[in-house]
């Protein structure tokens, strides 16, 4: 992510020293065992969220759409 | 500044000198790092500065010890760094700690054994963090900032004195994410790319060896660069390496993973739970993710508009944005579901004009031929099995699978 060269100095202010996400540091020496709780982030993830269910709102409303009569441009 | 006497303060110079000194020849690394660390501006800190800005000659006292007089540049420098610091002239205090850091790894070099290696870090990040500090100060002043710079050229130095065959060399990883910090600030990441060869590829270290915070800092930053990439698995490898084995008390860095794992899961088709959005923070993501699990292609472009500066700012705008064929495919399939409710004989026949009235109820206005472009597209990245009747204006669908799965792979490959 380059940064291009700006024209005024407030620019330059305000480009020039971010990053959002910089990692905090580490104690030196900290170290930890993983516990219970990171494996749980670990396991909130769905892979099989693709069903064929379609009674949700959403789907509701695009059924109603899909089956009106409504003149086709 | 507080008022000291010249006895007091040649008393608080002279005990700092001999702790130095003894922290040296005792190889009692916690000392160092504790008399080096001046970012963390401790009273102590504070005391001496006071008492070198009141003494005014200290440089005399290192001279007409032996003892002192060892380690006399590295300590002049040092009190020079830590004298300016406390007025606040950063831009001085940054040039005198960069002399104090050469002087400081010249000595390093003549330690055989690795004792050192943790003041070391603590001089690597001193350097950073002064040089942020003095770029502030150019820019405030209307100059130009490049102490950063510098302290990356710095910074790449000692990676080259750490990079050898003997026990320093556990200390690489830690400089290189100090590295990645300084070019990730600077916004010259494509720097990152020589230290990383470095790292994975010289025979002389091995990755395992290296501490598990440094393994996991490195993980996250080169797992960002990954996403700036495109690179999917690899970007979810890396990533889900440093959440797994990140602290689970750094809540902030567990979070900074996730801003940037999530994307990349959307991509290979995997989703997270609302409670994790929920716990970390993260609500960008949830209109992206309700936009993914029902099809709803509106959506998506409202939650890319609100959040758009933040998806910008971090990088993963244009990832989240290529999400719109998954979630074409998913309305697709929504549309097939609900033909085979009224008329299943049928069910797979898209025509391209039923395609278009959803689309327009989304708020999507296409006509048959850009419809047709989509359509086409979707095939071809093998979201969508089936074939299009251009003359008839349908998309027949394949009867087995119609709408295959992602299976932890990134659409198209």
């Amino acid at each position: 992510m380059a940064v291009e060269p700006k024209a005024t100095t407030e620019e330059v202010k305000m480009d020039l020293f971010e990053d959002d996400d910089e990692f905090e540091e580490f104690e030196i020496n900290e170290d930890w065992v993983e516990k219970e709780e990171v494996k749980e982030v670990g396991q909130q993830w769905e892979d099989d969220w693709d069903d064929d269910d379609v009674n949700d709102d959403f789907s509701r409303q695009l059924r109603k759409e899909l089956e009106s009569s409504t003149d086709n441009k | 500044m507080a008022y000291v006497s010249m006895g007091e303060a040649h008393r608080r110079i002279t005990e700092f000198l001999n702790r130095f000194c003894d922290a040296v020849s005792l190889q009692d690394s916690s000392t160092l790092c504790r008399l080096l660390s001046f970012s963390s501006n401790s009273a102590s800190h504070l005391s001496l500065a006071d008492a070198l800005n009141v003494f005014q000659d200290a440089s005399s006292l290192i001279r007409q010890s032996d003892k002192f007089s060892e380690y006399g540049e590295i300590l002049t420098h040092l009190f020079r760094s830590l004298q300016s610091y406390r007025v606040g002239n950063l831009v001085e205090a940054y040039l005198a700690f960069e002399k104090f850091a050469n002087a400081f790894v010249q000595e390093f070099r003549n330690w055989e054994s690795a004792w050192a290696l943790e003041a070391l870090y603590v001089v690597c990040y001193e350097v950073r963090i002064l040089a942020e500090k003095a770029d502030k100060e150019l820019t405030s002043n209307g100059k130009s900032p490049e102490k950063l710079k510098a302290a990356g050229s710095l910074l790449m130095k000692v990676f080259g004195v750490l990079a050898g065959k003997g026990p320093k060399r556990v200390g690489a990883l830690y400089v290189t994410c100090q590295l990645f910090k300084t070019y990730f600030k600077l916004g010259t990441v494509n720097l990152c790319r020589s230290v990383i060869r470095s790292i994975e590829t010289a025979r002389i270290f091995d990755f395992e060896e290296f501490p598990k915070r440094d393994k996991v800092t490195y993980m996250y930053y080169t797992g960002r660069l990954e996403v700036f990439n495109e690179n999917f698995p690899a970007a979810d490898t890396k990533l889900s390496y440093a959440l797994q084995y990140c602290n689970p008390k750094k809540q902030r860095n567990i979070r900074m993973i996730l801003k940037y794992l999530i994307p990349v899961k959307l991509s290979i088709g995997i989703i997270p739970k609302d409670e994790l959005l929920q716990k970390y923070n993260l609500h960008e993501y949830i209109n992206i993710v309700q936009a993914l699990r029902k099809g709803d292609l509106r959506l998506l472009r409202h939650a890319l508009q609100e959040h758009e500066d933040r998806f910008l700012r971090s990088g993963v705008y244009l990832v989240l944005e290529k999400l719109e064929l998954q979630v074409y495919q998913r309305l697709m399939k929504k549309i097939y579901i609900i033909q085979k409710l009224s008329d299943p004989a049928r069910a797979h026949q898209l025509k391209l004009e039923v395609i278009a009235k959803a689309l327009r109820w989304l708020e999507i206005d296409m006509d048959l031929d850009e419809v047709e472009c989509i359509m086409t597209i979707l095939i071809y990245k093998n979201l969508v099995k089936g074939y299009l009747a251009h003359k008839s204006k349908v998309v027949v669908l394949s009867k087995q699978d119609p709408f295959p799965k992602l299976n932890g792979k990134p659409v198209g490959s």
